[in-house]
Formats: C-alpha cells, sequence, structure tokens
C-alpha cells in the first residue's frame, strides 16, 4: 500500500527524494497494461537512471532496466533527486495521456509547486501521522532515514551500520554502499543518491 | 528461511541482511573451531532478503516449503508474494494510488490505514488484532479487499484466527474508512492502544487537497497530538478507464 509514505529525514535531505510510482487500476484499466506500463517507465527513465524497479519483478541493481520493462504487470517505481526532471517528466506523462495512474512522493510544497509547472491538479494526497506504540523498537534517526527509503521494510538497519562500518575502514567505496542499500528495495523508491549522501555525512 | 548447516562456511556475510535480525553466528557444537549461521525461525518474517542478496557463496540459504499459519508471514513480508485474495502484491490495497480511476475515497469522510510493524522492525500479529479491535470498538468497517481483512475470524470485532496471533510478519496494514463523527474517537483510541502494543505502528490519512493541512481532518489529529509529516503523498490523476 503506503511503500512511498513515512520517509523521514530533515527537509534539506527530503528536498532530494521524489518517488514516483505508477499503479494499474483492477477492473479498470489492466487490460494491456504491460505495453502501457513499459511506454510510461521510458518517459520516466529519460528523466532519471537513480533508480527503477517493480516489487514484483527486481530492481535496476538487480536486474536490467529492459528486462524489467517487459515484465510489469501492476506498476514500476522510479524515484527523482531534482524538482527540474520531476517537472519535465509530468509534463511529458501529461502530454502523453496514457492513462495508468501516477503518485509522486516528498514535501508536500514541492511536489505541489511542481505539479503547478506540469499544469496538474491532483486530486488526493496521503498524509502520515507519524511513528506509535513502542519506539524502542525503531531504529535511531540516522538509521531510520535509510530504513524508510524501502516502505516495504527490506532494507536492514543492521545492513546499513554494515555500511557505515565498511567504508570507514575503506572497505567499499559510498557509492557502492548506497548502491548495495538499494539492492534489496524490489520496488526501486529507495534514493541511492540521498543514502550516499547520508553516508557521506555519516562516515566524515 | 533456513540455512543449510552442512552447506554453511559461517561467514557471517548473510548476518546483516535481515531487516529483523533474525541471522546469527554460532559455535558448531561437533567442531568449536567453526562458526555457523542459523535463523531464528520465531523471529524470521520470511521476507526473502537474505535469499534475494546473493551473498551466500555455498548457496546455503534456502525457502523450505511453507504451511499454514507460517505461509502468512511471508504473504506479508516479501513484496514478490502476491495475496491471491486481492491479487496485489505487498501487505494492502491499491488504495489512493488510483482513486481518481476507482472513486473509491469519496469527499465527506477519509481514508486511514495503520501499518503494524512499520518502520523497519516487523510485529506479531496478536498486536495487530489488538489494534484491529479497538477500532473496530469505534464502530469502523474494515476494508474488504486487504489482505488482512482475511486474517479475521470475526470481521465485526476484529478478531484473529487464534492459530496466527503469534506470527510474526515485516508489516501488515489494516486499512479502513472514517467518517467525521468517527475520526476523534479512532484517533484516540490509536494514541491509547499505542501503550498496549509490543511493535510500533505508522498511521496514515487520505484526504482531498482542497482540505490540505487546515481540513478538519488534520486539525482534530494535531489537537490529540498526532505529528504531520512535511511530506507524504500525492496521487496527479492522470490514470482513467481503459478497460472495455
Amino acid at each position: 500500500m503506503t511503500h512511498t509514505l513515512h520517509r523521514t529525514g530533515d527537509i534539506e535531505s527530503l528536498k532530494e527524494d521524489f518517488p514516483m510510482l505508477t499503479h494499474v487500476a483492477r477492473g479498470f484499466n489492466d487490460i494491456g497494461a504491460g505495453e502501457r506500463l513499459k511506454q510510461m517507465a521510458k518517459i520516466a527513465r529519460k528523466y532519471t537512471e537513480l533508480n527503477f524497479g517493480d516489487c514484483k519483478v527486481a530492481n535496476q541493481f538487480t536486474m536490467p532496466p529492459e528486462e524489467i520493462m517487459g515484465k510489469h504487470t501492476v506498476g514500476w517505481q522510479v524515484v527523482f533527486n531534482d524538482k527540474k526532471s520531476l517537472i519535465a517528466c509530468m509534463k511529458e506523462l501529461k502530454e502523453k495521456n496514457i492513462g495508468i495512474s501516477v503518485v509522486v512522493s516528498g514535501l508536500f510544497d514541492e511536489v505541489f509547486e511542481c505539479c503547478q509547472k506540469a499544469g496538474i491538479n491532483p486530486p488526493l494526497i496521503e498524509f502520515a501521522l507519524g511513528i506509535h506504540g513502542n519506539e524502542d523498537k525503531i531504529w535511531p534517526p540516522e538509521i531510520l532515514d535509510f530504513v524508510t527509503m524501502c516502505g516495504h521494510g527490506l532494507v536492514s538497519g543492521h545492513l546499513v551500520k554494515k555500511m557505515v562500518e565498511d567504508i570507514k575502514k575503506k572497505k567499499v567505496t559510498v557509492r557502492k554502499a548506497a548502491i548495495e542499500l538499494a539492492r534489496p528495495c524490489l520496488c526501486g523508491a529507495f534514493n541511492p543518491h540521498r543514502a550516499a549522501k547520508l553516508l557521506k555525512e555519516m562516515t566524515q | 528461511m533456513r540455512i543449510d548447516i552442512e552447506k554453511c562456511v559461517g561467514c557471517g556475510r548473510c548476518v546483516s541482511y535481515c531487516p529483523v535480525g533474525a541471522i546469527q553466528i554460532f559455535r558448531d557444537e561437533e567442531n568449536p573451531k567453526k562458526k555457523k549461521s542459523r535463523i531464528d525461525e520465531d523471529e524470521c518474517v520470511e521476507c526473502g532478503v537474505c535469499l534475494r542478496a546473493q551473498v551466500c557463496k555455498p548457496q546455503a540459504i534456502y525457502l523450505p516449503e511453507l504451511n499454514w499459519p507460517r505461509v502468512v508471514r511471508r504473504a506479508f513480508s516479501d513484496p514478490m508474494v502476491e495475496h491471491k485474495e486481492t491479487g496485489v502484491p505487498g501487505r494492502g490495497t491499491e488504495e489512493m494510488k488510483t482513486n481518481e480511476v476507482t472513486g473509491r475515497f469519496k469527499k465527506g469522510s477519509w481514508g486511514m490505514a495503520v501499518e503494524v510493524g512499520r518502520p523497519g522492525a516487523g510485529g506479531r500479529l496478536k498486536d495487530l488484532e489488538t489494534i484491529a479491535m479497538a477500532l473496530a470498538e469505534k464502530g469502523i468497517v474494515f476494508e474488504p479487499r486487504n489482505p488482512v481483512t482475511f486474517l479475521f475470524e470475526d470481521v465485526k470485532t476484529g478478531k484473529l484466527k487464534p492459530e496466527l496471533k503469534n506470527e510474526k510478519v515485516l508489516s501488515a496494514i489494516i486499512e479502513f474508512e472514517v467518517k467525521p463523527d468517527q475520526l476523534k474517537g479512532v484517533l484516540q483510541a490509536l494514541k491509547d492502544i499505542s501503550k498496549k502494543v509490543d511493535t510500533v505502528f505508522s498511521v496514515d490519512l487520505i484526504s482531498f487537497p482542497a482540505e490540505g493541512e487546515k481540513g478538519p481532518a488534520l486539525k482534530v489529529a494535531k489537537q490529540l497530538g498526532f505529528p504531520v509529516y512535511p511530506n507524504g503523498k500525492v496521487n496527479l490523476g492522470l490514470g482513467r478507464v481503459l478497460n472495455k
């Protein structure tokens, strides 16, 4: 359901984090949706190559994007780190009018500004009303910022800690560590650009 | 998931990939100089991350055949598994993602979700039952297409099938619609229940941009002490009916 909601982090970091997803509506536009999803994925990938995936298939770090595109059934995810590319992508998706739903997550002020510039009037929004319950069970904020980039919870906080240790020991580069963290997130909603920046801050 | 002890070389490369920390290193009883990895089956949520990570050179990690009720762990923790009841991979429904096509949420009420075990903690289904029963007391009706709804013995009270209570999942989502006269009671119930569960849960609210942060739902949420994140999801409204 809400796998691109609840991303934690400071405002500056979230300003470079815009996951986009597409999803078919079962019973309404799912027949022959594979080709439409592929068309839309090709458009999105012109504007961002940061990540791309389909939670029923794989992400671009575990399977070539062309292969993923041939297997879409219900939707895909990409992630942007700048508004200019996001707006251009939104504009083209609107112009091409392919007919499959698109959702963008991010700071509301930033996403609404992009929508306005792309001539889009969003009909519905979803808010995150926080984490509740036994908060002793969750990772500290600096780890949670990574973990929440995969809404399915597939990116382990233990792996984040391991990558931080490995960077400090010079066993792995920041970029490679960010990609290693992106691999378990099947959807492709994890933002390796943002992860690399966060890792750099944690290891400097 | 399981680790074939005969094949495992005890390198420990799989350990950090487990989102719930269920993989441990231990000394081989027969040969104390050797280390092995094992999976704590009670803690494992069957998400498959360790297997997909492809870090086990001797290929000691494997997925055994899962039977009821354990199979529920995988259905709620591995997004590659499609719930046969809903056809939706992952844990929930299409919810707001396709609303401009389906018209599921209409003005005058709000969509809500409670994600048990999120973020990154996982949780036992008995906690889900505790939350669901508290919500049911407030008169909410569980979303019939959500896979969680199929776990209830009594869909009116939120009582789980008893054999499921101790099953652990990465997360499971309770979805429902809230009417204006239910909102305060539902949010207060979530506040109260937060002290009675062993894990964490995240709360979502689906609304219309015209309402925004100044709308009645967020006003009530803020009054009750719920934080409202500055980031969230925006449906762009680009979908339409295409099936003929």
